[in-house]
């Protein structure tokens, strides 16, 4: 599960941290897209609820790797940091699917999904 | 009347065969990464496509050999049997990654668990393929893959800058992570040269009956299918393009592909996609499985095809049966469909020079084709784009580590 969720196995090092930091980005501004049409009744309870679901166990998976994995002396408190991060991401995402029809709950987890994320 | 059938053929294997979970993946993925900068690839896949499938759909309307007759008579039996084993490993890691598919698409739209759907799915396929016929399972996929045109909608909507997606068509090299952009280039010809189609293809006008009279049909079908399949995965990649590359998401689910119309279009825009994406990759499905048992049982010399009973035909039945039963347990192991999909891609790309070849070389045969053999057109086409498929034969694998399965 974890080599198919693109974290690799093995040592962290800054290359690999960087992909990661970059899927995580991309995670995070996807679920703020998704949040953001949830927010405007532009999804469907069903839609909202199964793909933050997905994007969710996507964190997961990377909050778990990052925690675990063993990483360079040098990076190895950002690493810890980034495993934080998506711990977080996951749990704004299980908020949404816990509460797919909510707008409020939507426009929320957007605000804090694009923080997250990066967006512009 | 039969015309219009005819030519649902094409949009079949337009709909459901070109645009399938590939095409949904690297069109979206490379639109998401590089803009409009992979816009060129798109049509130099299709004209591969068309010369190819319009030279295989002519040698079955002539000699009324399908591609793995003609692979077994000219590559000689242990070549054939390499590009038998190929072409069914890499038949069974798509029919996988469509199934897969399939069932994302309708846990979207139902909110169902995605293993019980996958269930729902492979049961559905074998009570389609046992009880429709080829006429409506043409149909049925066919048409209902047309909502796909959502797509195109979603991407005038999103308001490109067209002289921007113009420029993407003149071919070049992004100066820009070089290695992830040919990777990409490799992805998205092998998206549109995918071999299961003309395996399906040329099976479904020996199936069909095409006779010289059907050449001009079969050119027909092969431009107005694939130009048709062409144009969505352009959509597809302005939609990348417009909604995900400047929020930074690199689309690694087929619901964020859906959202992408859905962003635009709103609600019905979203659901059109979702249906759009279930009967587009379920026709894939339908293709890949039938390829798969078509390969199996010519090949093999046994009796094959849809217009024979299950059991005029048993064993190119338990064929498609057991292919479906083998791909849904891949499935069921928890891969994701979507990363399955690029490693098939990149695997079906090595496959290309051994099916193709056997079809130039059949179309160029007079003894088969008589006055209907290759032209100077075909044949100049026929051999540049041999030469492009092996170039990209050769560099897929070492890309595809290179960039790490497009992930840097």
């Amino acid at each position: 599960v974890v080599l198919l969720a693109g974290c690799n196995g093995g040592t962290v090092d800054r290359h690999a941290l960087t992909n990661d930091t970059a899927t995580l980005d991309s995670i995070a501004s996807d679920g703020a897209l998704l949040a953001h049409n949830a927010a405007r009744g532009k999804t469907t309870i069903n839609f909202t609820r199964e793909q933050a679901k997905a994007l969710k166990i996507q964190a997961s998976n990377f909050a778990d790797a990052l925690a675990k994995r063993s990483a360079l002396a040098s990076i190895k408190q950002r690493v810890r940091a980034k495993a934080k991060d998506a711990s977080t991401l996951a749990a704004v995402l299980d908020r949404l699917q816990e509460d797919p029809s909510d707008r409020e709950v939507a426009t929320a987890a957007e605000q804090e999904l694009s923080k997250l994320g990066g967006c512009p | 009347v039969s015309k219009v059938f005819g030519l649902a053929l094409g949009i079949l294997a337009a709909i459901g065969g070109f645009v399938d979970i590939g095409d949904l993946v690297f069109n979206t993925a490379a639109g998401a990464t590089f803009g409009y900068e992979l816009a060129w690839v798109i049509p130099i896949g299709v004209l591969g496509i068309i010369v190819y499938s319009e030279m295989c759909g002519r040698v079955a309307a002539v000699s009324g050999m399908a591609v793995f007759d003609a692979i077994r008579e000219r590559v000689g039996f242990k070549a054939a049997l390499g590009a038998l084993v190929s072409s069914e490993v890499v038949n069974l890691m798509t029919l996988a990654c469509e199934i897969g598919g399939v069932a994302i698409a309708l846990q979207l739209l139902s909110g169902l668990p995605y293993r019980w759907l996958i269930l729902i799915a492979v049961v559905a396929f074998v009570v389609i393929i046992w009880v429709t016929s080829f006429e409506w399972i043409e149909r049925l996929f066919g048409y209902g893959g047309l909502c796909m045109l959502v797509f195109a909608v979603a991407a005038v909507k999103a308001g490109p800058d067209w002289a921007e997606v113009g420029k993407g068509f003149v071919p070049h090299i992004a100066q820009n992570d070089p290695a992830l952009y040919l990777y990409f280039v490799i992805g998205l010809l092998g998206a549109a040269m995918t071999p299961y189609e003309v395996y399906f293809y040329s099976s479904g006008g020996v199936e069909e009956e095409w006779g010289p009279k059907d050449i001009g049909m079969n050119r027909a079908n092969a431009i107005v299918g694939y130009g048709l399949g062409g144009t969505l995965s352009i959509a597809l990649m302005i939609v990348g393009a417009t909604v995900f590359l400047g929020h930074g998401i690199s689309p690694e689910h087929l619901g964020t592909i859906a959202l992408g119309s859905g962003d635009t279009l709103g609600k019905f825009g979203l659901l059109i996609a979702l249906v759009g994406i279930l009967f587009a990759v379920g026709g894939a499905s339908i293709d890949t499985v039938f390829a798969g048992a078509y390969n199996l049982a010519q090949f093999c010399g046994w009796e094959w095809g849809r217009y024979r009973s299950p059991r005029g035909a048993p064993r190119f039945t338990l064929t498609w049966f057991v292919l479906l039963v083998l791909a849904m347990g891949i499935v069921m192991t928890g891969v994701d469909p979507v990363v399955l999909t690029e490693y098939a891609v990149i695997f079906s790309v090595v496959a290309l020079p051994l099916t193709y070849l056997p079809i130039l070389l059949v179309a160029n045969d007079r003894a088969y084709m008589g006055r209907y053999g290759n032209g100077r057109l075909a044949n100049v086409l026929g051999v540049i784009y041999l030469v492009v498929i092996m170039v990209v034969a050769v560099t897929a694998i070492p890309l595809l580590i290179l960039t790490n399965t497009g992930q840097n």
